[in-house]
């Protein structure tokens, strides 16, 4: 019989450590302010802005060595501010001391004003004035794009449209395919393509229209979900083990000011992306239409880089892999990193890997000054 | 809520959650001891996997109950201490006071599981299906969880294994657990409960919405239909205008790309990285 049990002494001592780790953490806690819990902290500046779109461009932290700026592109859940969450986990500050010329956009906090936005909007609206701009400011007719997960569905989606503008494109934890969730069929894997299966299109609207928008905090429930007992633990055993030690725990606090930071997702534009792409599929089937366009896949010419995690839970590898057979060209790399959904971002071995691959990708196809 | 209020909260949450613990595992062992008389008297064929001396794994069971409520218990106390610093902690409603109110408050612990229903909830602004929710299908979930924990307990017995102690056994309790719970959300009966929760819950707020549409127009106020068409309208302007402006556009002189593609190259970072954890989960 397995032996389970603690004896009286070790329950003491346990209790005792837990004690001086309080005492510890608690001081830790005190001493801190909100303003010493900060994000996205690189330099840049605002250079263009349309509604509440906001176009920002980070200042150079070394000499350049590619002349076609690089946009990032989040999408409409959770926030940019993901790539750029601290100064040693940040793909942001990667990029630009491999020397790249770094744009990034936020899409603002969208309010129930905002519910009639459509993808169309986002997509050949604003991405497409960000594109413009940039092209503009650089003197280019390309840029680079790189599209992190809804927002790369935004990128791919642009360079099927508007081929002749975009240079290269790398791709970040991306959906393409929403129905591949069932290659692996992981447990723990792909619940939101499950879940939003399980739903009518008829729910969706009615979801949408009851609330205007989708709410920021629905979608984290969702996430929260898929790690039930941990959602539950977090902020008592998991928070006690990492409470006494200042640099887990600042790490710890900014990852939880981006998560409390999930803007609302504008109503047309969640029923498109709950409707046309997790239930109908109909990106990676070349059936959706933007502005009356459908997007082709195989416009998709200019070179690709894919970037996806292994132990995605919430965008499943097969769910990104399956651009490889639909892109117009053979110029088509996969990059398959480590860890989780959020772990390409700030995971430690990530920091090595995935900028220098990016930046040596751009660097290949970067076309000489005129 | 004051400091003391927290003290009590505090040890309130831990205690019920013990309790809960306690109960949900008592209520797998009381499945587990029908199951065995069910099985003995030939009522019910073996599950897969069942231990043939179930005996064992219930004292497994019991041992790893209290193993587990003596190691809340004991972060009670501690627990319980910091919370009578809280209101002296810093003002403000960031993220540091956020996560100090979450440490220390337990209505915001028991978001894990049940976060949904209450978001549901307060998206409704009615009443919580949690109960009703819980009541159908989760219960059902920990019984479960229970069981598979006694039956990890049972698969442990033997010559040579290493004793568990608490810490491990909620390890241990929480993986089974957690396991269950995943394996019960993506069945069929999980997805149609819930997606018959969002249906409850819009319906209820469009139907609140209607009554105060109905009164909004008796009394002339601007009316959610009324503002949504605003909205609307204001949103088609903004398109027609961003086509306008696209359209007088000057186009930017195209830079031809020059020589051929190479293999990509892999390089380091050019800066040392002194990151040692990997990244959390939202």
């Amino acid at each position: 019989v397995t032996q389970i049990g603690s004896s009286p002494a070790t329950v003491f001592s346990d209790a005792a450590r837990l004690g001086t780790k309080m005492l510890t953490g608690g001081q830790l806690l005190h001493g801190l302010r909100d303003v010493d819990v900060q994000i996205a902290t690189t330099p840049k500046d605002l250079v263009w802005s349309q509604d509440k779109v906001s176009l920002f461009h980070y200042r150079p932290l070394a000499e350049k060595r590619v002349n076609v700026p690089l946009l990032i592109c989040y999408g409409l859940v959770g926030r940019w501010t993901m790539t750029d969450l601290q100064e040693d986990r940040s793909l942001v500050r990667n990029l630009l001391h491999l020397g790249l010329d770094l744009y990034v956009v936020d899409w603002g906090n969208p309010s129930r004003a905002d519910r009639y936005l459509t993808l169309d909007d986002y997509i050949l609206g604003y991405l497409d004035g960000c594109v413009a701009e940039i092209a503009r400011r650089a003197g280019v007719a390309k840029v680079n794009l790189l599209g992190v997960c809804e927002g790369g569905v935004f990128t791919t989606a642009f360079a099927a449209l508007e081929p002749e503008r975009v240079n290269t494109l790398t791709l970040t934890i991306t959906p393409i395919d929403f129905h591949a969730d069932t290659v692996e069929d992981r447990p723990g894997h792909g619940f939101i393509n499950i879940w939003a299966r399980s739903l009518s299109p008829e729910d969706v609207d009615r979801l949408i229209d009851a609330n205007g928008n989708l709410p920021g905090e629905f979608m984290g429930a969702i996430f929260n979900q898929m790690s039930p007992m941990r959602s539950l633990l977090k902020y008592n055993l998991d928070l006690l083990d990492i409470m006494d030690d200042e640099q887990r725990l600042m790490n710890w606090l900014r990852m939880e000011k981006w998560i409390a930071d999930r803007p609302d997702h504008p109503g047309e534009a969640a029923k498109q992306w709950m409707k046309d792409l997790y239930q109908q599929n109909k990106l990676v089937r070349n059936e959706w239409e933007l502005d009356a366009r459908r997007v082709d896949l195989g416009n998709i010419r200019m070179p690709v880089l894919n970037v996806y995690a292994k132990d995605d839970h919430i965008i499943p590898p097969a769910t990104s892999r399956a651009l490889a057979s639909k892109v117009g060209t053979s110029d088509y790399q996969e990059l398959a990193l480590a860890g989780g959904h959020i772990g390409v971002f700030v995971g430690a071995r990530s920091q090595t890997l995935f900028a220098p691959a990016v930046v040596s990708f751009v660097e290949q196809h970067d076309p000489p000054r005129a | 809520m004051t400091s003391l209020d927290y003290s009590k909260a505090f040890t309130d949450f831990w205690t019920a959650q013990g309790q809960a613990l306690m109960k949900a595992q008592e209520q797998a062992g009381t499945a587990l001891a029908e199951g065995m008389q069910a099985v003995t008297s030939g009522k019910l064929p073996m599950w897969p996997d069942m231990p043939a001396d179930l005996s064992a794994g219930s004292a497994d069971l019991a041992r790893a109950s209290k193993s587990i409520v003596e190691l809340w218990t004991a972060a009670t106390a501690v627990f319980g201490k910091l919370a009578t610093t809280v209101p002296a902690m810093p003002g403000g409603d960031g993220i540091v006071e956020a996560t100090v109110h979450r440490m220390v408050d337990p209505r915001s612990w028991v978001r894990g599981t049940g976060e949904m229903d209450e978001v549901l909830a307060r998206m409704a602004q009615g009443p919580r299906f949690a109960d009703l929710w819980e009541a159908a299908v989760m219960l059902e979930a920990w019984l479960q969880a229970g069981r598979r924990f006694t039956e990890q307990l049972a698969g442990r017995s033997g010559a040579g294994s290493k004793a568990l102690d608490a810490k491990e056994a909620l390890a241990l309790w929480t993986e089974t657990a957690n396991q269950q719970l995943l394996e019960t959300q993506r069945s069929e009966r999980f997805l149609q409960t819930q997606a018959e929760m969002i249906r409850a819950t819009t319906a209820l707020r469009t139907a609140q919405q209607e009554l105060v549409e109905h009164f909004g127009k008796q009394y002339g106020f601007p009316t959610r239909t009324e503002l949504d068409d605003v909205h609307r309208t204001v949103t088609e302007i903004r398109r027609e205008l961003r086509a306008m402006r696209r359209e007088r556009q000057v186009p930017v002189p195209v830079a031809r790309p020059t020589g051929s593609v190479k293999p990509l190259r892999m390089q380091r970072s050019t800066r040392p990285s002194n990151a040692r954890q990997e990244g959390k989960r939202p």
